[in-house]
């Protein structure tokens, strides 16, 4: 039996793409991955299998699950994963890091600006109509003051690497991310499955995280005083995410509330207990602006909290992230993220974006209708892989249906070109195959920025997909970053 | 601690006692059954415990004893306790340990590991939900910190446990009066009170003994009089008043209803008859559960329930539209 999983790795095809663990012209294993896959190799069948069966284990009696509505039952599932990490060497993640810390700070003051001064849009950097006409802008809370001047205090930046491993911005998700507990999860996994390995590389530490998002949401609070009160707010357990809400606050020792836990009285957010009201500072809300507050937003919203909007306004409770950042979030707001850097702060952009057509720019438009089936086209305001075309994997009348859609309302699409991302090994079905992935890492901004060194990568399974969102067939890996090395200044 | 955790606490709590109480009333029944004569077993052999539980739907094509343990259609079954308990515990994962969870989950997936044909399913489901519910109080006894999110557990389950003594003590009241001295062994069974009857009185088993057994004991967990007592200690610790004065009004019923269960039980019956005592004691107990939950669990905005009765049956659970809404939200 023994020697299986060395063959698989015998028999690993990179097939022409830009694999991250092995190199394309040669097929050798790039210098950061030689231990992994050594160790790997050198694992007999029986190993391998019962390594997969414990961490399935683990996934389960955590209850790291997600919940799937489509089968009509609300069935709670895994999220798949696979075991081979994927590795980042030091240099790359320090680049990495910069370009992320360069886009947050030019999208915070972006959000600013435009909810205040406006001088992007009188300078005529942006057209004004974009973002006035933005699904998520909300200019009628303009000027309201937020500490630190922060509205997106936890960003999930999706990067992608293109067919020649160039690092890009594929999305910047500015509204509620989510993933971070299977970050968590993953590692801990990790460390239990295969401590010899992990012990091998020297890899950065994820698990501070909930520290740092707990001294981040203290550091946004209105009121100074010692310890500010933070809740987590869900929409409740029927939410898909509900697991990671819950974890989180456990893991942050915050209470997790939902709206109707909340009351708002004196333009103040106060919690019931059994005790009594006790007044509350920073909401790290789970929901969507759109339901935060049924006297403001959607009246028919149950999630929310009456006049929470109000108890914002005069800057009495912080929300996090903050009301219409979703207009960052946008995808024709996307494809100016590069010019907003040059404007504020002067430097070129460290990550660059994909190259982007938008639909509400004469010429762009006429390109993206006529080579649409060569394209990726996406509705500006979705999220979780929906209401998206690729081109070349679609039907003629899929193609078609899409450019009415575009025709009809342009400013509510973009185009980009089919980028292939790249892939990485991934143990399928007892076979190691490449498989499409991305990267989201998380960063934390209040006082200060904190960039997680780490993320979660997550898979396509599906073999040739490039879709890697749960939703749709998507797995996920633990990302490795791999310290400095350490300057040997002893034995 | 917030009160919607509390609430859930409490309601999860209450849930694993209610399937516990019918499930172990089913067994107990169904033993005294099989040496029943044959005026009782006929059609209507199942109807007392319709009465005793205040369950029952005209309208329900199902038999009697489906109904009670595994109708979806039943809010009160055991299935449907189970599952209520579990969606209860769901949303307080991160207040009860993860021992808790666990047995919850598991029983909750096992249940539904018995296929609808099979001709044991029944007394599968009782046997299981007995077995879990000791589980889950070991559980608790042995990981729980003694802080709130232990009072209202307990506070959940006693209220939930004196209820149900105190209809399980009802039983003879609905059966033919020749059949009645059977009864008394259904209620000492459904209460695993056998082998503390039989050390307390010799083998005889009549009314008097069996119900004051149930009703008055100091020491048998499962009594009323030991419930309400658990029930008086465990208000004072959370709102930290002492022993004998009260603060609200939830503690005020309870120092009366305990009153009653000390020092007047036996004349009371006397007077009144039993069925009529019990009756009493029930009105009291769900006094006691309005006032907690008038005290604890309210939120300001919302109206209270029309009344005592009502709260006993009402259920936390998410309407329809807010567990859409829930879903949606993700990026």
């Amino acid at each position: 039996m023994s020697g299986a999983v060395k063959e698989q790795f015998e028999n690993y095809a990179v097939e022409g793409f830009f694999d991250e663990a092995f190199s394309r012209e040669d097929s050798k294993c790039r210098p950061m991955y030689a231990e992994a896959v050594k160790y790997f190799s050198g694992l007999s069948d029986e190993r391998m299998k019962s390594s997969l069966r414990s961490l399935e284990r683990t996934f389960l009696k955590q209850g790291v699950t997600f919940t799937v509505y489509s089968d009509g039952q609300g069935t709670e599932r895994i999220f798949p994963f696979d075991p081979f990490p994927r590795i980042i060497p030091a240099d790359e993640w320090s680049m990495i890091d910069r370009g992320l810390r360069q886009r947050i700070k030019a999208l915070n003051l972006f959000l600013k600006d435009i909810y205040s001064d406006r001088r992007i849009l009188k300078e005529k950097i942006m057209p004004e109509e974009l973002v006035k006409t933005s699904k998520h802008n909300r200019s009628e809370l303009a000027g309201v003051k937020l500490p630190h001047d922060t509205y997106i205090h936890i960003c999930g930046t999706d990067l992608i690497r293109d067919n020649d491993g160039r690092y890009c911005v594929l999305e910047d998700n500015g509204r509620c991310p989510s993933g971070v507990s299977y970050m968590l999860e993953n590692r801990l996994a990790m460390k239990r499955t295969f401590p010899d390995l992990y012990r091998q590389l020297n890899v950065e530490r994820v698990a501070d995280y909930p520290r740092e998002l707990l001294r981040m949401l203290r550091s946004v609070s209105p009121r100074q005083q010692d310890t500010p009160v933070c809740v987590l707010l869900t929409p409740g357990q029927y939410n898909s995410a509900y697991f990671e809400h819950t974890f989180l606050a456990q893991q942050m020792g915050i209470e997790i509330v939902e709206g109707r836990d909340l009351i708002v009285e004196n333009e103040r957010v106060y919690m019931h207990t059994t005790r009594g009201l006790v007044q509350v500072d920073v909401i790290y809300r789970r929901i969507d602006d759109d339901f935060l507050d049924p006297r403001f937003f959607r009246r028919d919203s149950t999630l929310g909290v009456p006049d929470l909007v109000k108890a914002y306004r005069a800057g009495n409770v912080t929300l996090v992230n903050a009301i219409g950042t979703g207009v960052a979030d946008d995808k024709a707001t996307y494809a100016y993220v590069p010019d907003m850097i040059r404007f504020y702060l002067s430097e070129e952009p460290i990550l660059p974006n994909i190259e982007t057509f938008l639909g509400g720019r004469p010429d762009e438009l006429t390109y993206m209708i006529e080579n649409m089936a060569n394209l990726v086209v996406k509705a500006v305001d979705e999220a979780g892989g929906y209401g998206m075309l690729i081109g070349p994997a679609a039907t003629s009348e899929e193609v078609a249906d899409f450019r009415d859609k575009v025709k009809a309302n342009p400013r509510g699409y973009i185009a980009q070109p089919v980028i292939s991302l790249s892939r990485h090994p991934t143990f399928c079905d007892g076979d190691l195959e490449g498989r499409h992935i991305d990267l989201r890492p998380f960063v934390l901004t209040g006082e200060d920025t904190v960039v997680v060194p780490g993320g979660l990568t997550r898979v396509a399974l599906r073999k040739g997909s490039l879709v890697v969102n749960s939703s749709q067939g998507g797995g996920s890996k633990d990302t490795w970053v791999l310290r400095e090395a350490a300057t040997p200044t002893e034995a | 601690m917030l009160s919607r955790v509390a609430e859930n606490l409490y309601w999860m709590s209450r849930s694993i006692e209610r399937a516990d109480n019918l499930a172990r009333l089913v067994m107990a029944h169904q033993n005294e059954l099989l040496d029943a004569t044959s005026a009782l077993r006929g059609e209507f052999a199942w109807h007392p415990l319709l009465e005793v539980t205040s369950m029952g739907d005209e309208n329900s094509s199902e038999d009697v004893v489906t109904y009670m343990v595994s109708s979806k259609d039943n809010p009160d079954s055991i299935i449907n306790c189970i599952q209520l308990a579990r969606e209860n515990a769901r949303a307080v994962r991160d207040q009860i340990s993860e021992e808790m969870w666990l047995e919850l989950n598991a029983v909750w997936l096992d249940l539904k590991q018995i296929p609808e044909a099979d001709p044991d399913r029944h007394s599968k489901i009782c046997e299981m939900a007995v077995r879990s519910a000791l589980q889950f109080r070991g559980i608790e006894n042995s990981s729980l910190p003694r802080t709130d999110v232990w009072a209202f557990v307990q506070l959940g389950g006693y209220l939930e446990r004196a209820d149900k003594t105190s209809r399980i003590v009802d039983l003879p009241h609905f059966l033919p009066t020749h059949e009645v001295a059977a009864a008394w062994n259904t209620m000492l069974r459904a209460c695993s009170a056998t082998a503390e009857h039989r050390h307390r009185y010799g083998g005889e088993v009549d009314a008097a003994s069996a119900s004051t057994l149930l009703l008055f004991s100091t020491t048998f967990p499962r009594s009323v009089r030991f419930c309400v007592r658990m029930i008086d200690e465990l208000l004072h610790q959370i709102s930290g008043t002492s022993a004998g004065e009260y603060l609200n009004e939830a503690e005020r019923a309870t120092g009366a209803l305990l009153a009653r269960l000390n020092f007047s039980g036996v004349e009371e019956i006397g007077a009144m008859g039993l069925h009529e005592y019990v009756d009493s004691i029930q009105i009291d107990l769900n006094r006691i559960g309005y006032e907690i939950m008038e005290r604890y669990f309210l939120l300001r905005k919302d109206a209270p329930p029309a009344s005592a009765e009502d709260y006993v049956n009402s259920r936390m659970q998410a309407q329809a539209s807010m567990q859409q809404q829930q879903q949606q939200q993700q990026q």
